[in-house]
């Protein structure tokens, strides 16, 4: 059994106690805390985990999209786009996972967190390269990934693997030049089905 | 033949001959690494493998001081322009050394939509060295390959 300093449900009582009736829906599994917010009180209540006397939540260690538009290969439930973070507080030695849905699946927007902490900008820069989703008050957002006029967002799970465009040099050109793609897409069904309790594992 | 130098003092043999033993005897390699092969090219450039031993050891921050360029490691397509020019500014007569699956052809990234499906898509390659990655000796075979060839060039010009 892993000892905690912090217990996630300790963190669980403050951050609702912090929150109040801002937070949507929490729980702890695997020994992890995760909340969700709504988009529109995404900033305020980023604000308040930062600054509450029992959440201080200093550091923001990650952030990225999710695409839920085939989620356990089942149609979809719900929203399509997420934007989740983890927040470290160093001083009270606990962390929590922030999720954020964007409320429109054709055009997703959420507010960015720079201003709270400086390390989402390049994070929320990846999520909108790639999966276009939009952070609204970002000061500088560009792809940061993918080429220079690259077309589409290619962690959606409606881009395919092998994009549209390939590269090659274009001898008459003088220049290297995208044309659309020439190889075939690839079958990628398992070709062994392990059975449930194959070999006496699981 | 040391002793007709020490004798008459001079020898005779072709121009070819001088050219391509001066050729391939001072290799100087562009650094273009890319990804995990670069860490096995440095390892063939450091004490152990020794890549110096074959006449290749310097390797320089400039295209316009090398003549062969190592491609190690994945070429992606925002690199891809960029590395053209680099290979652009190699002065004649020049090389390319294709190391590793992915500067072949893609390798574990050809179904990639970010990824150049082989390097010879951008430039003429002269050697391609198997592995993922090579071993460091892979790459000095490698090398050793590409002297043999450069000792094959009849002209000065590129053919």
């Amino acid at each position: 059994m892993t000892t905690y300093a912090v217990t996630p449900e300790a963190t669980k009582a403050s951050v609702e106690t912090a929150l109040g009736p801002l937070l949507k829906r929490s729980f702890v599994r695997l020994g992890e805390l995760t909340i969700f917010v709504d988009a529109a009180d995404y900033l305020q209540a980023a604000k308040i985990l930062r600054d509450d006397p029992g959440c201080r939540f200093e550091q923001l260690m990650d952030l990225c999209g999710v695409d839920y538009s085939t989620y356990k290969d089942e149609p979809q439930v719900g929203l399509r786009f997420c934007v989740v973070c983890h927040l470290l507080s160093v001083s009270l030695n606990q962390r929590v996972r922030l999720k954020v849905f964007a409320p429109d699946d054709n055009f997703p927007v959420v507010q960015s967190l720079c201003d709270i902490w400086n390390s989402a900008n390049w994070f929320e820069r990846e999520a909108f390269d790639l999966f276009g989703i939009v952070f609204e008050g970002h000061a500088d957002l560009r792809r940061i990934l993918t080429d220079y006029g690259f077309i589409g967002h290619p962690f959606r799970k409606d881009f395919p693997v092998s994009g549209h465009v390939e590269m090659r040099y274009d001898a008459e050109q003088k220049r290297v030049v995208y044309q659309p793609v020439t190889i075939e897409p690839r079958e990628i069904t398992p070709r062994i089905i392990r059975e449930e309790n194959y070999g006496g594992v699981h | 033949m040391i002793e007709g130098v020490l004798k008459e003092g001079f020898i005779t043999t072709t121009y070819d001959t001088v050219m391509n033993w001066a050729k391939t005897g001072s290799l100087w390699p562009a650094t273009f690494g890319l990804a995990c092969c670069a860490v096995e090219m440095m390892q063939s450039a450091a004490a152990r493998y020794d890549i110096s031993r074959f006449g290749a050891e310097v390797f320089r921050a400039s295209p316009r001081q090398a003549d062969l360029i190592i491609v190690a490691g994945t070429l992606c397509n925002k690199m891809a322009p960029a590395f053209r020019k680099v290979y652009d500014q190699i002065a004649e007569p020049r090389w390319v050394i294709s190391m590793g699956s992915c500067a072949n052809g893609g390798g574990y990234y050809h179904y990639s939509y970010s990824v150049v499906r082989g390097c010879d898509r951008i430039v003429p390659v002269d050697i391609y060295v198997p592995g993922c990655p090579p071993t460091a000796e892979a790459l000095l075979y490698g090398i050793i390959q590409l002297q043999h060839k450069i000792r094959r060039t009849q002209t000065i010009a590129r053919t």
